[in-house]
């Protein structure tokens, strides 16, 4: 049994301070994740552990069009941690933002990874396909063909964070660097190694961690079943800038529920108690954030449960409404961020307008067309007993006109 | 026009009540939904959303009921007549109403000062009524859409996504709300503009002769 061994895993973790408790715990965690049952903790343990002994899996971590703050996400440990552990068990070849290597060296480890296959790809950021790929260049080389050459030999890719999924803010209105996400980017280039995206900007290294663990799973026997082997959930959406629809595979856990749904003020927003105002006493209180725009409702992610910063806390824990990025085409969807529906995108020197404005607009010219049509029907003289009718319709009468009366 | 007499005949006390019933479930889900849009006062979500869950039910077996039972009651064939026909026949548009569309256009412009001839309904009330039932189905969709338990149905689920996601849908479903609500204002305008028996029909079922 996994509690039993003392593989290297245990010595990697007490050299970082973590027990053998708090790595099985996490093992449990992760299993939740994964939608398993915690009965598969001690299974992910061994896996974490073989990787430990056995060879370590090769990976590659590139950037595409991104801020790093992913990466950022998963490198801010400021305490020894498991999930940095699990990480290390990957020989990741190429990482852009955190590699020793630089120059002809790093290019090399990426080539003769490549060149060996059988990888995991991690992908962070949007695929950059504007002015024919050279939005983003790297090293002399399209971003876009960096991706594609590594995705063909690869044998799975998570796209880390909303731009690797479908492009992220970068794809936000007008995008004229051509962003877009990495499936939508293999589909146009017919590449079909298996996808699995995850969410948020940036993305949670918890979930990283679970799909890592995931792929050592089923890296045991076949990587190939990678993608039948986890529990999905699918998405389709069209994107804007390729014309196609594309369907995306998440973990189901991760993408089950709404924020809405585990939230922790969600007792608040059923009684009615909201925030109006920040610095509020509202605030203070807790009360729910609602009318301060938040996406919750609509946002498919379990970021109430695995939380941020090591479980710390999260975005409305810490007080500030769900900005909705962990759904598709998240900035147009939800800017404003501080209004509840997000503005409809006019143009034409009207800009950009709130869907609250337009209805009111609407209704306030029904309502004055009414009274005036009223006091023309009184002008008229039309109120009380109507108009006198006609005796026969007017396209009769033209009919017999044109007949000369003649009955 | 309006100086015809209005009899029972022509709204049957089935129809009062659906007419009641949509009105007061149209107020309930407006009131509601507006609430939901943006609480405007503390401590009602809750009875919102559940009064709008409540309401919407209502509603829809309303209208199906009305529909149905367009095809059994028999309403008068014209206001201020006692002859009756199926009330189908004189919802749909018939040949009363042929080549008086943009008469009554007209006639609305003012430009023309008699009333048109019209059967129960003129043209442009027929179209309004009729356009009321999609309407109303189109509205449950994007709600249903929106509400959690059915959302992610593949039937609602593809809407959502053909829309581009749930934010549209709500938007959607909102604007949907400002539709029902200029209906409603032009619909009780012209229904009254001239004397309120009409409205003593429809919703006190009293008649009145003329
Ligand atoms: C007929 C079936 C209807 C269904 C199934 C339905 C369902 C829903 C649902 C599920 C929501 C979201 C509530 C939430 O997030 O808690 C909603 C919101 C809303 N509904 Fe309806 N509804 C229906 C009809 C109507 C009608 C007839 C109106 C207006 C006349 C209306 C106006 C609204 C408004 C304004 C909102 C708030 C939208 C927002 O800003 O998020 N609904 N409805
Ligand atoms: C202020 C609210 C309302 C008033 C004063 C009002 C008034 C009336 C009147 C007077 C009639 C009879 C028309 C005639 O015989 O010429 C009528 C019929 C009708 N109204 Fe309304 N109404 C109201 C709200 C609504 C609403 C909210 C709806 C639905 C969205 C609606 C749908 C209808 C329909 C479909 C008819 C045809 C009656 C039938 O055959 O069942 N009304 N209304
Ligand atoms: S803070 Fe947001 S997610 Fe939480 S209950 Fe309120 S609306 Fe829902
Ligand atoms: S709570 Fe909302 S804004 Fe925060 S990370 Fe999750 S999806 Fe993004």
């Amino acid at each position: 049994m996994a509690q039993e061994a003392h593989g290297a895993i245990y010595d990697l973790l007490a050299v970082r301070g973590v027990s053998r408790r708090d790595f099985l715990k996490y093992c449990s965690y992760v299993a939740a994740m994964l939608g398993l049952s915690e009965a598969a903790a001690p299974q992910i343990a061994a896996a974490v552990e073989a990787g430990a002994r056995g060879k370590l899996k090769p990976a590659l971590w590139l950037n595409g069009g991104s801020c790093s703050g992913c990466t950022e996400s998963m490198a801010q440990v400021d305490s020894p941690d498991v999930a940095t552990v699990v990480l290390e068990l990957l020989s990741v070849n190429y990482f852009e933002t955190i590699m020793a290597a630089a120059g002809d060296h790093a290019e090399k480890a990426m080539d003769d990874t490549i060149e060996a296959g059988g990888y995991l790809l991690i992908y962070e950021g949007a695929v950059m396909t504007g002015e024919d790929g050279n939005t983003l260049l790297i090293n002399g080389k399209k971003g876009k063909d960096i991706l594609q050459k590594a995705a063909e030999k690869a044998d799975a890719i998570l796209a880390v964070g909303a731009c690797a999924v479908d492009g992220g803010w970068v794809y936000a209105h007008p995008n004229p660097a051509g962003g877009i996400g990495v499936q939508s980017y293999l589909d146009t280039v017919k590449v079909a190694t298996p996808v699995v995206n995850l969410p948020c900007c940036p993305t949670s290294p918890e979930w990283i961690v679970a799909m890592v663990v995931q792929w050592l799973l089923v890296a045991e026997d076949d990587p190939a079943t990678f993608l039948a082997k986890t529990e999905l959930k699918t998405r389709t959406y069209k994107d804007s800038v390729t014309g196609n629809n594309v369907t995306l595979n998440y973990p189901a856990y991760i993408v089950g529920s709404t924020i809405h749904d585990n939230c922790p003020r969600r007792g608040h927003f059923e009684n009615g108690e909201f925030v109006t105002e920040f610095g509020s006493e509202e605030e203070a209180k807790g009360y729910c954030l609602y009318k301060m725009g938040c996406k919750g409702p609509q946002t498919y992610t379990q970021c109430p449960i695995t939380r941020w910063n090591r479980s710390v806390s999260w975005c409305v824990n810490s007080g500030a409404p769900c900005i909705g990025c962990g759904s598709l085409n998240w900035v147009d969807n939800n800017a404003p961020f501080f209004k509840r529906l997000s503005s409809m995108q006019l143009g034409g020197g009207v800009g950009n307008v709130q869907p609250g404005t337009v209805g009111a607009i609407v209704g306030g010219v029904a309502a004055a067309g009414l009274l005036a049509h009223g006091l023309g029907m009184k002008a008229a003289g039309r109120i009380g007993d109507g108009p006198p009718m006609e005796t026969a319709k007017a396209y009769d009468r033209k009919k017999m006109a044109k007949k000369g009366g003649d009955k | 026009m309006s100086s015809q007499a209005h009899y029972r005949e022509a709204h049957p006390l089935v129809f009062v009540i659906t007419h009641w019933i949509n009105l007061i479930c149209m107020i309930m889900l407006a009131f509601s939904g507006f609430y939901i849009h943006y609480p405007f006062f503390d401590g009602f979500m809750g009875v919102a959303r559940g009064m709008h869950f409540v309401a919407m039910f209502v509603i829809l077996i309303n209208l199906v009921f009305r529909i149905i039972a367009a095809f059994f009651v028999k309403t008068a064939v014209d206001l201020g007549s006692r002859e009756v026909d199926t009330d189908i026949k004189n919802w749909l548009p018939q040949a009363k109403n042929r080549h008086q569309f943009f008469e009554t256009v007209k006639y609305y412009l003012f430009m023309r000062k008699e009333g048109v001839i019209s059967a129960k309904y003129g043209s442009l009330q027929k179209i309004a009524y009729l356009a009321t039932i999609p309407l109303t189905f189109i509205q449950a969709y994007t709600g249903f859409a929106l509400y959690g338990p059915t959302a992610d149905w593949g039937f609602f689920f593809g809407g959502t996504e053909w829309v581009g996601g749930e934010m549209n849908m709500r938007i959607i479903h909102y604007f949907i709300m400002w539709v029902f609500i200029v209906f409603t204002m032009i619909h009780a305008y012209l229904a009254n503009v001239y004397n309120f028996a009409p409205s003593k029909i429809i919703f006190l079922w009293k008649e009145t002769e003329h």
